[in-house]
Parts: C-alpha cells; structure tokens; sequence
C-alpha cells in the first residue's frame, strides 16, 4: 500500500474538455480499485484546465508542445513533487495514475499529430494515440528522477479505442501490487 | 459521444477523500451523489507544499466560476480563503458533516448550477 497521486480528473470529470466526461462527477472504476486496496489517493492539478480554460479544444501533445505550457506544467510538478516528496520521505510507494492518450496525462500512451493546427475539424477515431509520457508527466517525472523520488505508473484507459475496463482494473492492480513482491 | 458532467464540484478536506476508519466517506456520498470533488491538501503538508497546492487550486476553482460551475466546501482547510480570495473568488457555501446522510441532505439542498440554468436546451 501506499499513495496514489491520481490525475484530476479521476476525481472530477467537470474538469474534463468538452464532450470528454464520461461520468458526472467521480470516475469510480480506477478510484475504487485504490481505495479497496488500502491505498490513499491524492488528486493531482488539471493542467490543461487552468492554462487553456473550460473551453478548450481536443488536442494533441504538439500543440500543447509550447514554452508557455512547459513553464506552466513545471510550476504544477513542483508542487506536486513537494507534496510526492513528503509521502516518500514517510516510506510511502508511489504510483502516478494517468489517463492515456492524454498530450498532457498519459503515462505510457500519449497523442501525436504533427500537422494538427488551424480550424478544429478532424476525423474521428484515435490515429494520434502513440506511445510516451503526456507533457506534464514528463515534466513530474523530470521533477521526481532530479529528487530521486521512485514511483511507477498506471493509466486510466477510457479515451483508447481498445478500452475496456475489466483490463484497465486488472493492469491497475498488477501495477498496485508490484511493490508488494 | 454524450458529456456526462454535472458542474458541480465539490472543494473536499483530505479526510473526507482518505478517511480514517470508523469516519465519514465522504468520497463515496460525493460520487454517488454526481458532485465532482476537488481535494484539498493533508494538514499534515508543510505549510510550503500546502500553499502552493491551494494556488493552484484556486486559479481551478476561478476558471469554473466564470463558467458558472456550482461549487461547495465539505470540511476546512487553513489558507483556502486566503488562495481564493487571491484570485477574486469567495468562499462557497460549506458544512462540516458528522454523518452521510448530513451530507446528502446539504448536497440536496443546494441549487441548480447557473451553467445548467443558462444552457440552452
């Protein structure tokens, strides 16, 4: 057991861009899976809600890609590494729950699509889903390798076109249980 | 696909989110309730850690207000007041609920969201 610094939306989907909410408020398949196995759960800043607002556009990591935005998300890791660093320095395991396919949260599957710009329309389906960190994340994980913080990760899967949630539970808990070997 | 959001959030106190045993869950009113919650930091954060989470908090809890989310307080939390009122913005109406059913009822009482109010159909 130990701490689960979830991404903000797991929390709350109000934080979502638009049409993205899957549930009114709680995300309760990745919430309860941690509070079941004891672990505490700790809810990370939203970086795309205070930097580009409610009323965003979907987007790809390349458009987030920008000085302005890594500046903003250092500052947010910095925070979230104190926070990290004193549940470490208590014993704590940590584990970053993200959300894949996010630019800003994924942990192992980001979004990517170099020529995406201009007026927003664009096919549906998920071509831009690629493996990688999300911006933030890899700036939280820049932030914890320079403290020398250990954590592992997990991904809530809901954006991916594979998604399905009897998985996502099952790699949540191997991920969950991997300290305790 | 269809948005399920409720514009209403919840600012929650760490020990309503990680209860202790024999506590009030609040986490779990709030859920199934259909309030998103925001947590707030541990007290048992250094002041330094706690104040720059609230910060960031806060420039949050502004950009859902000019968007006319409905937020409430459940719990306390030392320098919240201070963080938003940084950022122009009041303290919600709170409670400090002893039981679930405490919690239900002042969620129920609360009013519609102006998003939803002023969303066309």
């Amino acid at each position: 057991m130990g701490v689960a610094f979830v991404a903000h939306c797991l929390l709350n989907q109000n934080s979502k861009v638009r049409d993205g909410a899957h549930c009114a408020g709680v995300y309760s398949p990745v919430v309860d899976v941690l509070r079941a196995r004891g672990w505490r759960v700790e809810q990370m800043p939203c970086p795309e809600l205070a930097f580009a607002g409610l009323n965003r556009f979907w987007a790809v990591r390349e458009q987030y890609d920008t000085a302005a935005f890594r500046r903003h998300c250092q500052r947010l890791a910095s925070a979230v590494a104190g926070a990290i660093a004193a549940r470490a320095e208590q014993g704590e395991e940590i584990v970053l729950v993200g959300v894949e396919g996010s630019p800003s949260m994924g942990v192992t599957i980001t979004s990517s699509d170099p020529d995406r710009g201009g007026r927003p329309a664009w096919p549906e389906g998920t071509p831009e889903h690629t493996g990688g960190e999300g911006i933030f994340v890899e700036e939280l994980h820049a932030e914890l390798d320079r403290r020398g913080i250990a954590f592992r990760v997990a991904g809530e899967t809901h954006a991916l076109a594979t998604h399905d949630e009897d998985t996502q539970r099952a790699s949540l808990e191997s991920v969950l249980e991997d300290g305790d070997a | 696909m269809r948005d399920e959001r409720s514009f209403r959030v919840a600012l929650v106190a760490d020990r309503y989110v990680n209860a202790a045993p024999g506590g009030l869950d609040g986490l779990a009113v709030l859920a199934a309730a259909d309030w998103g919650v925001m947590q707030l930091p541990d007290d048992a954060y250094p002041d330094e850690v706690a104040q720059l989470l609230l910060a960031e908090i806060a420039e949050q809890v502004e950009e859902f207000s000019r968007h006319g989310y409905l937020f409430v307080l459940v719990g306390e939390r030392a320098g919240l007041g201070e963080a938003l009122a940084r950022v122009g913005v009041g303290l919600p109406p709170g409670v400090e609920p002893a039981s679930a059913g405490e919690l239900s009822e002042f969620l129920a009482a609360q009013p519609d969201p102006p998003a939803l109010t002023a969303a066309p159909e």
